[in-house]
């Protein structure tokens, strides 16, 4: 698989992300600024002596193109640049401990997602118009309609409160998470929250997928030989429906990063979607441009993850 | 004569569409010998392709075998539950399809799919399977069979996916080979390189072939007997030579004369068989070729002819014959 | 120029008018049949019309507070319960149907328009506006969609208007893209040909022919896009970034009476099964007029 040509392609995609980071960070380093004035401050209005030692602090004295260059070296080198509202608070640091908690979350809901999702789409396929298709179809209807705050609520309620005896109530996510790995049911619920409303997409997507892929004339050659239809659903059939699902991967990550600005809010959990809700309303413009930066270099590179995860897949797709 | 080693026996299989019940296969009845070669020749929607896919009970919902046997060494095939016919495909009785690019799995190689087929009916070590995989990707004349073992199918042309499909049919030494349409999706001279390696595996493996087409020349070329069929039912059977020579059926005959041949006058019009395909759910009354037969008589718009013999070994199902409808023409064939 | 011989533009038209009528009629039949769409549908209409009623009446002020017990479950009097300023819940849910139904409604018309416009000309002319338009469409590509739009309402302040403009701004994309492939495909087909030499002008073309073949595709993409929209306006106002109180919003009526979800589930249970509801008919709704639309596509 590492072939000289694919290693030259992921170098290539590799720079390519580099100046998406930059594209990105500049758009909204010039959307934000081109606010009128000094509403970077916070509406403190300290004595104009100390506004000034503010303004100069930050370098936002400076002319405009001056401090975007100054900006765009600083992205380079990887220093995204000091907190508005926090003084010394470091972004880049700060962000990479919260990517850390929201990737951990975050996995667990793709994990979560995919794995439900492709579960019951290959059931309600191989079914396909029994009652465990209608019932499996409609639930996934409801899963990805209903928004992830009310699962969460539900789940809430469901686990907090009906369930009390049982679990004590407990659900959180501790903020003592320096151990890294936040114990699995910790994890569990803020995970399935997140990633309901796209199991119920994946597997509607899996479903049609292996649908169409059954009636593929290559199943037909499979049963022919005389396998059994176990390898025939598992090894011809979902192999090649999953091709359509590895698509979805790319922005199924763009969701779940939506999603978790949402949900880590909901269940204080200290990660990158917090951190963007807080400097909204914040106005927390320097981490909001160096979120913003993260977040393009998340999803570009899970979608060269994506990209290479083709190649494994199908082989008839090489770089 | 030996037992024949697969006889249909009145075949009728049924597809339970919103629009309809299609009777695709209606009431097939014939033998085949070992080691014969056999063709089923009709146009599409005749039913020869869900005659064969019958046979190994492949045909899916909603269509389904509604009577009849199919007796393989006389078990009947339409009664054994799904684990004993599966045991039997690919092993006993296998079948290879028309277009080879989208009958081979994209994502496996063609090594790993003929393994598979081998695997599939006992415990082989792998390197048995490999090497066994490799033999037969020889005898179908690929070459560097070694490394093309590694291949994917799009790596492959038409014509050696095709062989390729062939090598995974014969892996278990099966006693039939059923072949739907094998080279209707290839060019002509690969069309005759393929015909040509199924007739010598024919004489050395003592494999049967049924061979299901729409090309007369095809048939021609390979086989040693004939079925023709039209709407679901045989209306010709016998030894090829015969049927080419002396067609007892209006439509054997409209198949045979619309082949251009080129000896014929320029000038001649090509002949087509007028009419449109039959209607499968309410098929029409009486001789169901009736609509497009030049040489119908009163009887064939109520009475539905069976299959009568008409010849040594040739059975045709027509209340007129050919015999009977030119020489009263006094058209003399030519 | 000669039109092929008997191919007048009327006969074009004619033609082009039968394909159509027989395609909106099959469509419409298939619709008819699905009975989740349908009852989707009567749904949707009630919504609609309790939006409309609660503009002018609803049972109590949706502003009012401690018309009793904060906290106070259904009741006879307050059917929905009291949330946690004592206002009446059900009469702030009939108000949230507005909101819901402005932006989500008021988005896909944006959408429409812009992504439309900006669709037939880049597929059609190709060029300057359809480089422009697959650039801007490769940037935002890699960008979640709510978080630009939580973006803009910060800039640009919290208002009905921006709101549905900056759901709206994440959205055009993806009907823009749409519309210029159909439009890419419609443009060579042999009757765009014929209109074509037939000495058609450009705007024609496009009007009479390109349009109402993209039709179909359009339909299912806005209604599929106004849960999105609704979707996305909740996730703003639950994080407080919605239409500014005391209006209600059913999203920012769930986020206020999160932090009461044990003792008083009534306030964060009424919005949410009225989100979750009117999502799903919309969901429905969408997925029937897909599939009658596309009569390839068998369940």
């Amino acid at each position: 698989m590492f072939t000289r040509g694919a290693l030259l392609y992921i170098g290539q995609r590799l720079v390519l992300i580099v100046f998406t980071a930059v594209a990105v960070s500049s758009i909204v380093f010039l959307g934000v600024h081109r606010l009128p004035g000094d509403a970077l401050l916070n509406e403190r209005r300290p004595d104009p002596a100390a506004e000034a030692a503010l303004l100069h602090y930050y370098h936002l004295d400076l002319p405009l193109p001056d401090q975007y260059v100054r900006y765009v070296t600083g992205l380079l080198h990887g220093d995204l640049g000091e907190s508005y509202v926090n003084r010394g608070v470091q972004i880049t640091p700060l962000l990479l401990r919260e990517a850390r908690v929201s990737a951990e979350v975050g996995t667990a809901a793709i994990v979560f997602t995919v794995g439900l999702g492709v579960l019951l789409g290959v059931i309600a396929a191989v079914r396909q118009n029994t009652w465990v298709d209608y019932l499996a179809t409609t639930t996934s209807v409801i899963g990805y309609s209903m928004p992830n705050f009310v699962i969460a609520s539900l789940l809430f309620l469901l686990f907090g409160v009906a369930l009390y005896s049982w679990t004590g109530g407990a659900l959180y996510y501790n903020s003592g998470w320096t151990g890294t790995y936040g114990t699995i049911d910790q994890i569990l619920v803020p995970g399935f929250a997140l990633g309901f409303p796209y199991a119920s997409i994946v597997a509607r997507l899996t479903r049609a997928s292996m649908l169409e892929v059954i009636r593929q004339d290559y199943v037909r050659t499979a049963r022919a030989k005389g396998l059994t239809s176990r390898i025939v659903i598992v090894r011809h059939a979902l192999r090649n429906a999953l091709i359509p699902v590895v698509t979805i991967l790319g922005p199924l990550v763009i969701g779940i990063v939506t999603g978790s600005v949402v949900i880590e809010n909901i269940f204080g959990i200290p990660g990158l979607g917090k951190e963007f809700a807080n400097s909204i309303l914040n106005r927390d413009y320097n981490i909001v441009i160096g979120l913003f930066t993260f977040y393009a270099i998340i999803i570009a590179l899970a979608n060269l993850l994506v990209d290479l995860l083709y190649t494994v897949i199908d082989p008839r797709i090489r770089y | 004569m030996s037992q024949p080693v697969l006889q249909i026996k009145d075949l009728k299989t049924q597809f339970f569409t919103d629009d309809g019940v299609v009777q695709a296969v209606d009431g097939v009845s014939f033998d085949l010998h070992s080691g014969e070669t056999l063709g089923i020749v009709g146009e599409s929607g005749c039913g020869k392709s869900v005659t064969a896919l019958s046979i190994l009970r492949l045909v899916q919902e909603p269509g389904r075998i509604v009577a009849g046997q199919i007796l393989f060494k006389g078990d009947d095939l339409v009664q054994m539950s799904d684990e004993e016919v599966r045991e039997i495909r690919g092993k006993d009785i296998a079948m290879i399809f028309q277009d080879p690019l989208s009958s081979l799995n994209p994502v496996l190689t063609v090594g790993f799919q003929i393994e598979e087929a081998i695997e599939a009916h006992g415990k082989v070590p792998g390197k048995t399977a490999l090497n066994r995989a490799v033999a037969l990707l020889k005898q179908v004349r690929i070459p560097a069979a070694e490394s093309r073992v590694q291949d994917y199918p799009h790596q492959f042309s038409g014509g050696m996916r095709q062989r390729a499909m062939i090598a995974m049919g014969l892996a278990n030494s099966p006693s039939i080979l059923i072949a739907d349409e094998p080279t209707t999706a290839l060019d002509v001279t690969v069309q005759a390189q393929i015909l040509e390696l199924l007739r010598d595996l024919n004489r050395d493996l003592k494999t049967a072939i049924i061979l299901i087409t729409h090309n007369m020349g095809v048939v021609a070329s390979l086989c040693t007997r004939v079925l023709v069929m039209y709407a679901g039912r045989v209306v010709e059977q016998g030894p090829v030579e015969q049927i080419f020579k002396d067609p007892q059926h209006p439509y054997t005959w409209s198949l045979l004369q619309s082949i251009p041949r080129l000896d014929s006058d320029r000038h001649d019009r090509l002949l087509s068989i007028e009419g449109f395909p039959p209607d499968l759910i309410r098929p029409p009354r009486g001789c169901r070729f009736n609509p497009r037969c030049q040489f119908k008589i009163d009887r064939c718009l109520h009475d539905d002819p069976p299959l009568m013999n008409v010849g040594p070994d040739q059975d045709a199902a027509c209340w007129v014959t050919m015999r009977r409808a030119l020489s009263s023409n006094g058209e003399r064939r030519g | 120029m000669a039109t092929a011989p008997g191919i007048t533009e009327k006969f074009l038209e004619e033609t082009l008018a039968h394909e159509q009528t027989s395609l909106w009629g099959d469509a419409w039949r298939r619709l008819r049949r699905n009975r989740l769409a349908l009852a989707s549908s009567v749904f949707l209409l009630l919504l609609v019309l309790v939006a409309i009623v609660a503009q002018f009446w609803t049972p109590y002020s949706y502003y009012a507070q401690g018309l009793g017990p904060i906290y106070q479950g259904p009741t006879p009097q307050h059917w929905l319960g009291l949330d946690q300023s004592g206002r009446d819940i059900l009469s702030r849910i009939m108000l949230g149907a507005q909101i819901s139904l402005k932006v989500g409604i008021g988005t896909q018309l944006v959408v429409i328009v812009v992504g439309v416009l900006v669709g037939l000309v880049a597929g059609f002319y190709r060029g300057f506006v359809d480089t422009v338009n697959s650039t801007v469409i490769n940037i935002f590509y890699g960008i979640p969609d709510l978080l630009v739009a939580l973006t803009l309402v910060l800039l640009l302040g919290r208002s009905l208007g921006i709101i549905i403009f900056a759901i709206a701004f994440t959205q055009w994309m993806n009907m823009a893209r749409l519309v210029r492939g159909q439009t890419l495909s419609l443009r060579e087909r042999e009757f765009v040909e014929a209109a074509r030499s037939g000495g058609a002008k450009a705007s024609k073309i496009i009007f009479r022919h390109i349009l109402p073949n993209a039709l179909g595709p359009m339909i299912v993409q806005a209604t599929i896009g106004v849960p999105m929209a609704i979707l996305f306006e909740a996730f703003l106002s639950f994080l407080g970034l919605g239409v500014p109180p005391p209006t209600p919003s059913w999203g920012a009526m769930a986020a206020d009476g999160f932090h009461a979800i044990r003792i008083a589930p009534h306030i964060v249970l009424a919005p949410a099964i009225a989100l979750s509801l009117t999502l799903m008919a919309f969901n429905f709704l969408g997925d029937g007029l897909r599939d009658a639309l596309d009569p390839r596509q068998k369940r």
